[in-house]
C-alpha cells in the first residue's frame, strides 16, 4: 500500500511536469490563436487587443500558468478559443470515444498476439515459427496510413462495415442491442488498424519471452517428471513469462494513444486525434496542453496499472517481512 | 492389450538397460539434414536395484546428454533403454507417464531446476497431482510430509520459495521432489558438485540412507572421483560419447560390495558403516 502511495506520488509530480513543459514549450512556438485573428481584414486590431486582454493572452507566462492551474482545480482545463467552451467538457468528451477505441484495440491486439506468440515459441524453427515472423514482418514493414487506407478501401468496396463515425444517422431510433451492434460496426475498422499496428509488436516480445522460459531449466527438470505439455504451458511457463508481458502490457496501453491519433483521422472517428490537430492547425493552446496531459495520463497509468498487476503475480518483488 | 509398465521381478537385480545407445544431433537447414555431433555412441550399462553405479568423464564427453536420454528428455537416435522387460523408447502418453514416475533426474544447478513462482509446498506436490490424482488430502500430505522427512526437510521451507533457500536446502528440495512419487530410479546429473564440502556430505549420506531404505538404483554422474569412489559400488568411464572398455577401474569392481570408503582429512567410518563426516553446514 505504501508502495503504492508511493507510485501515485511519483506520477502526480511526472504529470505536473508534463503540464509545465507541454504549458512553456507551445508558448514559446511562434504565433499563436490571435495572430490568425489578426490576418483577417474583417477584425479590426482593437478587437483582437481587446480579447487578447479577456482571454489574459498578454500577461506574462507564470500568470497564465498559474490561472490556467487555477481552472484546473474549477475543472474546466482552461477556455478553447476556438470553440468557445471551457477545455474539460471538451476532451472529455472526445477522450472517451478514444479510450472506447483503443481499449477494444489493446484487447484485440492481446487477444491476437498471445497465441501468436505462445504458437511461434512452441514451434521454434519449424514452418508455423517461419511463416509467423513473415507475416509479422510484413506488418511491421506497412506504414499505419497504409494499413488504414487498405481497411477503408476494403470497407468502401464490400460494404461491410461504415466507413467513419461511431454510430449510424438512425441510431437514436434503435434498441439498446441494436445501438450496441451499431456501434461495435462502426468500432471494428479503426479498432482493427490500431490493433495490427501494434500486434507485431506484442507478438514478437511474447514470442521472445516464451523462447526464453521454454528452455529453461526447470521447465526441462518439470518435462522429465512427467508433467504433460498444457499444465507444463499454464503452470510454468505462462507464469514466469508473464512478468515481461505485463510491463509491456502498461506500455502498450499509453503508447496505443499516441497511434490512435493518426488512425482516427483517416477513419473519422470522433476521438482526440481529429480535435488535436485542429486545435494545433488554430493555435488553440489549452486544448493541445489537455489532451498531452490526457496522453500522459493513460501512460502512467498503463504503467501503474502494470506495477500493481507484477504485484499480485509475482510473489518475488514482494517486501519481505520478517 | 498393453500390460502396464513395471520394473523386472525382484529376483532380477537389473532394474535398468542401457544397450547401444547412441544420440547424433543433427544439423537441420530448408534444404538438408546432416548430423553435426554425436552425443554417445553405442553406450551400453546396466542399473541395479539398491546399488549406484557412477559414471564419470571429462566435461563435455556426453554424460549429461546419457541422462537427459534416460529420462527421455532427448530422444535417442539408435539402441534401446530397457525397462520391465520393454524398450522404453517410443512409448505412447500413458506409459511414458509411469515410465516417467518411476525415473527421475536430479540436476546439478538446483536453483534453475525447482519453479521460481512455485512455493516449495506446491513443487513437491506437483509429482503427486500428476502421477497420483486420484489420492485424497490426506494422503497427498502424509506424502509430502514423508517425502520431507526423508529429505530431511524442515517443514518451516514449505511455504517458502526456491529463491529464498540456500543450494543445499534447494538440493534437498529437487530430492524431495524425486522421493514423493516414490521412484525407483534416480539419476543424479552432478548433483552434488555445485554444494560446499560439508553439504556435499549430508546429502552424501542422505543419499545412502535412502538408497538402502528404499532399494533405490542411482546413475551417479560426477568428475569427482572421491566421490565416485565414496558412493558408487561401480564406476565407468566415459570419453567422447563412449564408455571406456579399458578404462581403469577405480576400486571394486563388485557390484554386490558395499561402496570402499575414502580416507580422506574430511571423512572417516562411523560404527554403523561408512558415513562423511564434516562440520555442519551453517545453511542446513
Amino acid at each position: 500500500m505504501r508502495q503504492l502511495a508511493w507510485r501515485l506520488g511519483q506520477s502526480i509530480l511526472l504529470l505536473v511536469g508534463v503540464s509545465l513543459c507541454s504549458f512553456v514549450l507551445l508558448s514559446a512556438a511562434p504565433g499563436n490563436f490571435f495572430d490568425e485573428l489578426k490576418l483577417n481584414p474583417q477584425i479590426s486590431s482593437a478587437t483582437v487587443s481587446a480579447l487578447q486582454a479577456q482571454y489574459g493572452a498578454n500577461r506574462p507566462l507564470p500568470e497564465r500558468y498559474a490561472r490556467w492551474v487555477a481552472s484546473i482545480v474549477r475543472g474546466d482545463w482552461g477556455y478553447s478559443l476556438s470553440y468557445h467552451s471551457p477545455v474539460g467538457g471538451l476532451v472529455w468528451q472526445r477522450a472517451r470515444n478514444t479510450l472506447l477505441l483503443t481499449t477494444f484495440a489493446v484487447l484485440l491486439a492481446w487477444m491476437v498476439a498471445l497465441p501468436w506468440g505462445i504458437a511461434e515459441a512452441l514451434h521454434k524453427g519449424g514452418w508455423i515459427d517461419r511463416t509467423g515472423e513473415v507475416i509479422l514482418a510484413l506488418l511491421l514493414a506497412m506504414p499505419d496510413v497504409l494499413l488504414a487506407l487498405l481497411l477503408l478501401l476494403l470497407a468502401a468496396r464490400t460494404g461491410w462495415f461504415p466507413t467513419g463515425g461511431m454510430s449510424s444517422t438512425d441510431a437514436a431510433e434503435l434498441s439498446a442491442a441494436a445501438k450496441a451492434w451499431d456501434l461495435a460496426r462502426h468500432l471494428f475498422l479503426p479498432a482493427t488498424a490500431l490493433a495490427l499496428t501494434t500486434m507485431p509488436i506484442l507478438a514478437r516480445h511474447v514470442r521472445s519471452a516464451m523462447v526464453g522460459v521454454l528452455d529453461a531449466p526447470f521447465l526441462t527438470a518439470a518435462r522429465g517428471h512427467g508433467i504433460p505439455k498444457f499444465r507444463l504451458l499454464s503452470r510454468y511457463a505462462l507464469p514466469v513469462a508473464l512478468n515481461s508481458l505485463i510491463s509491456l502490457f502498461g506500455f502498450s496501453v499509453g503508447s496505443l494513444l499516441s497511434i490512435s491519433l493518426l488512425v482516427e483521422i483517416i477513419l473519422s472517428w470522433p476521438g482526440l486525434g481529429p480535435l488535436v490537430v485542429e486545435a494545433v492547425l488554430a493555435r488553440d493552446i489549452y486544448v493541445v496542453v489537455a489532451a498531452t496531459m490526457f496522453s500522459a495520463a493513460c501512460l502512467i497509468v498503463g504503467n501503474l496499472l502494470a506495477d500493481v498487476l507484477l504485484y499480485c503475480t509475482d510473489p518475488r518483488i514482494r517486501p519481505v517481512h520478517s | 492389450m498393453q500390460t502396464k509398465l513395471q520394473p523386472m521381478p525382484s529376483a532380477n537385480p537389473v532394474i535398468l538397460s542401457v544397450r547401444n545407445l547412441s544420440l547424433q544431433y543433427a544439423h537441420k537447414t530448408p534444404f538438408e539434414s546432416r548430423t553435426a555431433v554425436t552425443a554417445l555412441s553405442n553406450v551400453s550399462l546396466d542399473l541395479v536395484r539398491g546399488k549406484t553405479l557412477a559414471l564419470v568423464g571429462p566435461s563435455g564427453c556426453g554424460k549429461s546428454s546419457l541422462a537427459r536420454c534416460l529420462v527421455l528428455l532427448e530422444k535417442p537416435s539408435f539402441g534401446q533403454i530397457l525397462y520391465g522387460g520393454r524398450d522404453v523408447i517410443g512409448l505412447k502418453s500413458k506409459e511414458l507417464k509411469d515410465f516417467r514416475r518411476d525415473i527421475h533426474l536430479i540436476f546439478q544447478d538446483s536453483a534453475s531446476a525447482l519453479n521460481p513462482g512455485m512455493t516449495i509446498e506446491e513443487v513437491l506436490l506437483e509429482p503427486l497431482d500428476i502421477h497420483e490424482p486420484t489420492l485424497g488430502k490426506k494422503d497427498r500430505f502424509l506424502r509430502l510430509v514423508s517425502a520431507c522427512e526423508q529429505a530431511a526437510l524442515s517443514s518451516k521451507w514449505l511455504t517458502r520459495r526456491p529463491d529464498e533457500l540456500s543450494g543445499g536446502q534447494r538440493q534437498r528440495v529437487a530430492i524431495a521432489r524425486s522421493l514423493v512419487a516414490r521412484p525407483k530410479i534416480l539419476i543424479l546429473d552432478e548433483a552434488l558438485s555445485a554444494l560446499d564440502l560439508s553439504t556435499q556430505s549430508h546429502i552424501a549420506n542422505l543419499l545412502m540412507d535412502l538408497q538402502s531404505a528404499h532399494s533405490l538404483a542411482y546413475l551417479f554422474i560426477t568428475h569427482d572421483l572421491r566421490m565416485a569412489r565414496l558412493l558408487a559400488h561401480d564406476v565407468l568411464a566415459m570419453k567422447a560419447g563412449q564408455i571406456l572398455d579399458s578404462a581403469p577401474r577405480l576400486f571394486t569392481p563388485d557390484i554386490h560390495a558395499g561402496p570402499t570408503p575414502i580416507g580422506t582429512v574430511s571423512t572417516a567410518k562411523d560404527t554403523e558403516g561408512m558415513r562423511l563426516h564434516v562440520m555442519p553446514s551453517v545453511n542446513e
